[in-house]
């Protein structure tokens, strides 16, 4: 599903902010990726979602390696996976409903089937009363729901997400937490960045932990013992 | 095409304060463009038919002279020039009716005619035929002393090039137009791809093809731009109507006012149409350029 081989990364001419990455995600996996302020989480994660190339490395993504790909394929990849950034980027101007539909009118959707899919998605994140609201006038965690409904309205085969709960309280965290869980029932490869401690004891999945530009690999419960000894 | 007047849904340009000028500017350069073009069509029919006037017509002067009887003189002439080949008509005008063709310009015809004015002959040159006109004029003046042959040649030429120069400028302006409008274009869309970059990654990040974008963007500025060039071309046209009226009431022989052949009328109804097409190709030339730098 994903493959990282010791890529690296970096913006423009500025120092590596990854350095020999390897990673193998299997399809159907559910995986935390953890690590301080500045590690270098969502800089992996543009990796994945197709908004970078890496500096170096081999990464593939649906079996394909990433950088042998034409760019006109690129579109029809990003369609599989589905993102949820850490300040959402939502478009100011539509309501939550057309931020929520956009993934499904730019891949072509009958109107109809937009309609009854988003507005039912959007009840169940429960922002049934907000579908006409604009993301000005939403909470924090109002419209980090609307990044989250956006990002899994097309099912897709990969989620990403940054700090997707991060914002609200822990019992709406939890909810959409399930729907993750749900989807990855359904195949779908979870990716969650978090810093959340209680969020990754209690779903003790895999857990990926950057620091310095480096990945390390655990186990949630062998993460969470060394989390402990560090802070003792 | 359907979606050819479409909104923009993601893009919401319509909302864009910065392009809204754009109409304006677009419909003083089709309004430019619109006049140069017949300026140029309307000095080409003029050309043609001062040409086509002039060529065949010659006119023979004969010079007043005290004490000498014209009317034999012009007889002499008009005989002369009957005999030459290719010379169809000759009518010396009797001293009436060239007092009648100076009434205007000087007054009572009464009183003109007591005026030492020369005698004129109209000669027609029949159609096809080549008259060596330099010739005839030479003999002319051999038999008949005081007898001047003009033959408008040198003036025609004069005009024909002082009007192919002003064609050239016209020509000129509108590809100087043409020029300025890519310009105004290209900033246009640059600003906005800059207004909107945010939601343009966003787009391109949930797998908008590049397509789908510049398509906005394309439509967008289209219609701007068919907003603008409409009223241009028909002020253009109005103006041209209105030249039309005052060159008539002018009643000058020379200044004709400016008409058009059915290609004229076609260029100029194509004028809004290539403009819209050169902003279309313009504006997807530079948004497809900008998004061919992101991943
Ligand atoms: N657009 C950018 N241009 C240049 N440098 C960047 C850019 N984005 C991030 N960086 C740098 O890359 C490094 C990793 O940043 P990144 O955002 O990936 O960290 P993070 O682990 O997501 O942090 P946080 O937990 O605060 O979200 C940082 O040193 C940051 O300064
Ligand atoms: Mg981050």
């Amino acid at each position: 599903m994903v493959r990282f081989e010791n890529v690296g990364m970096r913006y423009g001419m500025g120092p590596e902010v990854l350095r020999d990455i390897n990673m193998h995600l299997k399809p159907g996996s559910f995986h935390f990726l953890t690590g301080p302020t500045g590690a270098g989480k969502s800089s992996l994660l543009k990796l994945l979602a197709l908004s970078h190339r890496p500096s170096r490395g081999l990464l593939t993504l649906f079996g394909q390696e990433v950088s042998k790909l034409q760019r006109e394929d690129l579109p029809s990849f990003r369609r599989k996976i589905g993102v949820v950034f850490q300040e959402f980027r939502l478009l100011n101007h539509l309501s939550a409903l057309d931020n929520v539909a956009l993934p499904l009118r730019i891949s072509g959707a009958d109107e109809d089937q937009i309609h009854t899919n988003v507005t039912e998605l959007l009840r169940w994140v429960g922002l049934g009363e907000q579908m006409f609201a604009k993301p000005p006038t939403l909470s924090g965690g109002e419209k980090q729901r609307v990044a989250i409904a956006r990002a899994v309205i097309n099912r897709p085969q990969l989620l990403i997400a940054d700090e997707p709960t991060g914002s609200m309280d822990p019992e709406m965290g939890l909810r959409l937490m399930h729907l993750f869980q749900e989807l990855n029932k359904l195949g779908t490869t979870v990716v969650i960045a978090t810093h959340d401690i209680e969020l990754i004891r209690r779903f003790s999945s895999p857990v990926m932990f950057l620091q310095e530009g480096t990945l390390h690999h655990s186990g949630a419960e062998e993460y969470l013992k060394r989390h402990r000894r560090s802070k003792v | 095409m359907i979606s050819f007047l479409g909104k923009s849904p993601e893009l919401q340009l319509e909302k864009d304060a910065s392009s809204r000028y754009l109409p304006i500017v677009i419909a003083a350069m089709v309004f430019l463009a619109s006049l140069a073009l017949i300026g140029l069509f309307s000095l080409h029919s003029a050309v043609q038919s001062w040409s086509s006037a002039v060529s065949g017509n010659l006119t023979v002067e004969i010079a007043y002279e005290d004490g000498v009887d014209l009317d034999k003189k012009m007889a002499k002439a008009a005989k002369f020039l009957k005999k030459f080949p290719g010379i169809e008509e000759v009518n010396p005008l009797s001293i009436d009716e060239a007092a009648r063709l100076l009434e205007p310009y000087l007054g009572r015809a009464d009183i003109i005619k007591q005026l030492p004015l020369p005698r004129l002959i109209e000669v027609t040159i029949s159609e096809g035929s080549s008259v060596d006109l330099l010739a005839t004029a030479k003999k002319l003046s051999t038999e008949v002393p005081g007898a001047i042959l003009n033959t408008h040649r040198p003036w025609l030429d004069k005009m024909i090039l002082l009007a192919r120069s002003v064609q050239f400028l016209a020509a000129a302006i509108m590809l100087l137009v043409g020029v300025v409008t890519v310009i105004i274009i290209v900033f246009a869309a640059r600003t906005g791809m800059v207004m909107h970059q945010a939601i343009i990654e966003v787009l391109h990040l949930i797998g908008a093809r590049d397509n789908y974008i510049a398509q906005q963007f394309q439509n967008y500025f289209a219609r701007l731009c068919l907003i603008g060039a409409i009223p241009g071309s028909v002020i253009a046209i109005l103006t041209m109507q209105l030249l039309s009226l005052l060159a008539g009431r002018l009643e000058a022989g020379l200044i004709s006012a400016p008409t058009l052949i059915l290609e004229g009328w076609i260029a100029l109804a194509m004028v809004p149409i290539l403009v819209v097409l050169l902003t279309t190709v313009t504006v997807r030339w530079i948004v497809m350029g900008s998004l061919k730098r992101m991943m």
